[in-house]
């Protein structure tokens, strides 16, 4: 059996501005592991939000082929779209919670397309606040939340519908150091808990480094190189992994000359 | 009663006399009336109109490019009229459904079909402000088009559309003031029949206080409404 739970095949995507074509995703190819927590790393426009967003068809891809479960998400009708999209969580950088709705409401929305009734919706929302760590919180509104809380409020209505895949775009690039391990953390817990797979993009190297098994460096649209997380952040082969590990050992360095322990 | 003939002191003591507001009071009750249904019909129109402007938007969630045009382009047409041609414009059709080309009813169609667009174009402004990423948030989850609209843009925007309103109904205030030169009657018509024509200025004063104070209690109503939500959202 395969045990690769998304297949990214060939996939291309081009923006058009006024009348220049720029190239965003190159023949990307990808396999994911069921229950993996796969890492995508890159600089600004290299492309990697574009790439998770074709996975949700936020984007739509001009070509190759997306599938989850061996269901091909860049053929599915706009119905069928909106059912498997139930089945794919995302998390944002700026969160994107609901002004409007307190933290309850906010986590019980996507349930509302569900088939669920109203206290078996209570039930998971309730359980999934708990699950977040923020019961006492349940009836706030997201403007009295910290970031880091807010991001939690997020996983929580992300998880809602119980999918079999999370997406985190940049999810912890807004968050300071400790809450970022914080949030990391519960990724992790969460992924032990449910078996879900977790696609996450980052520019930073310490958050690949801590929550990922798997990652890929992306470079001006195409994947230079993919691979467990030690070994291609130990000997990484394209420009972009090595500079990002460079920055990173060039900064341990000058903090060891200045006398700092590492 | 003018200001060559009476002193200021007398004109406003005339202005608050019981005599004048004997005469204005009806008035007042026939100006309420043109501008509630005025407003109920441009808060309905108007919100779906607006609501047809950002959906069908190219960027929007429902594109419909064409229709988006079409709609766009009459409403700037309607706008573009000043208040009392499109009174004029809007008699035979105000004939046509109330079997009448004067008198409130037929005013409250002039009134609406003027207020709609202008309320159109400032529910369009409201919904806009919303987020991109909060609709996204949504999308991910699976939710369809409209219930983003409905379930999510309307009640995020709601602060925003209740303040436009405000500015809709303090217009359909002063275009009914407008309409009474057309045998609406209410304020407007009290106004130019006593005010202008004989030169009575207590009661021209009159009017004007009560229209200052009509708006002036629409505007803190809107205001104090729409910092409640705000209040109530912890966002203020």
């Amino acid at each position: 059996m395969d045990k690769n739970f998304i297949h990214v095949i060939n996939l291309t995507k081009s923006f058009y501005t006024q009348n220049k074509k720029i190239e965003v995703l190159k023949n990307i190819n990808l396999q994911i592991a069921k229950g993996d927590i796969y890492g995508i790393i890159g600089f600004s426009g290299a492309g990697k939000s574009t790439l998770v967003r074709c996975i949700n068809r936020l984007e739509t891809p001009d070509s190759g082929q997306i599938l989850i479960g061996g269901k091909d998400i860049t053929m599915l009708s706009k119905s069928e779209l909106n059912e498997e999209r139930k089945k794919i969580g995302m998390i944002f950088q700026t969160f994107n919670l609901f002004d409007s709705k307190t933290v309850f409401q906010n986590i019980e929305y996507p349930l509302k397309s569900s088939h669920k009734n109203k206290s078996e919706r209570k039930k998971s929302v309730l359980e999934l606040i708990e699950l977040v760590g923020l019961t006492e919180k349940t009836y706030d509104y997201p403007s009295q939340l910290s970031g880091g809380q807010k991001q939690r409020v997020g996983i929580a209505r992300a998880l809602a519908n119980k999918p079999d895949v999370l997406l985190c775009d940049e999810a912890t690039s807004a968050l300071d150091p400790q809450t970022t391990l914080a949030i990391l953390d519960l990724l992790i817990d969460i992924k032990e808990k449910f078996g879900i797979t977790i696609l996450m993009i980052s520019h930073e190297v310490e958050v690949i480094k801590y929550a990922c098994n798997h990652v890929a460096v992306i470079e001006h649209g195409s994947i230079k190189e993919k691979g467990s997380t030690l070994t291609v952040l130990q000997n990484p082969q394209s420009d972009t992994g090595k500079i990002f590990t460079k920055v990173e050992q060039q900064l341990k360095e000058e903090w060891i000359l200045k006398g700092g322990v590492v | 009663m003018t200001f060559y003939t009476h002193s200021f002191t007398e004109i406003i003591k005339s202005a608050f006399s019981a005599e004048t507001w004997r005469l204005l009071f009806p008035a007042l009750i026939s100006t309420l009336y043109m501008v509630g249904i005025a407003t109920i019909l441009t808060l309905i129109v108007g919100l779906i109109l607006g609501a047809i402007l950002v959906m069908t938007d190219k960027d929007g969630l429902t594109p419909i490019p064409f229709l988006n045009r079409i709609l766009g382009a009459v409403i700037n047409a309607l706008r573009s009229l000043p208040s009392m041609i499109m009174i004029i414009l809007t008699l035979p059709l105000a004939r046509l459904i109330t079997g009448k080309g004067y008198g409130a009813n037929a005013c409250i169609i002039a009134l609406a079909i003027s207020c709609i667009p202008m309320y159109a174009r400032l529910v369009e402004n409201s919904l806009l402000e919303v987020d991109k990423g909060k609709i996204e948030a949504a999308k991910s989850m699976g939710i369809d088009n409209f219930k983003i609209l409905f379930t999510l843009i309307l009640p995020e925007s709601l602060p925003s559309i209740v303040r436009s309103f405000t500015v809709a109904v303090i217009a359909i205030i002063s275009m009914t003031a407008l309409a009474g030169s057309f045998g609406a009657g209410g304020i407007g018509n009290i106004a130019i029949q006593y005010g202008f024509n004989r030169f009575r200025y207590d009661i021209l004063i009159a009017t004007v206080f009560v229209l200052i104070i009509f708006a002036q209690i629409v505007q803190m109503a809107g205001d104090f409404g729409a910092k409640l939500i705000l209040k109530k959202r912890h966002l203020l």
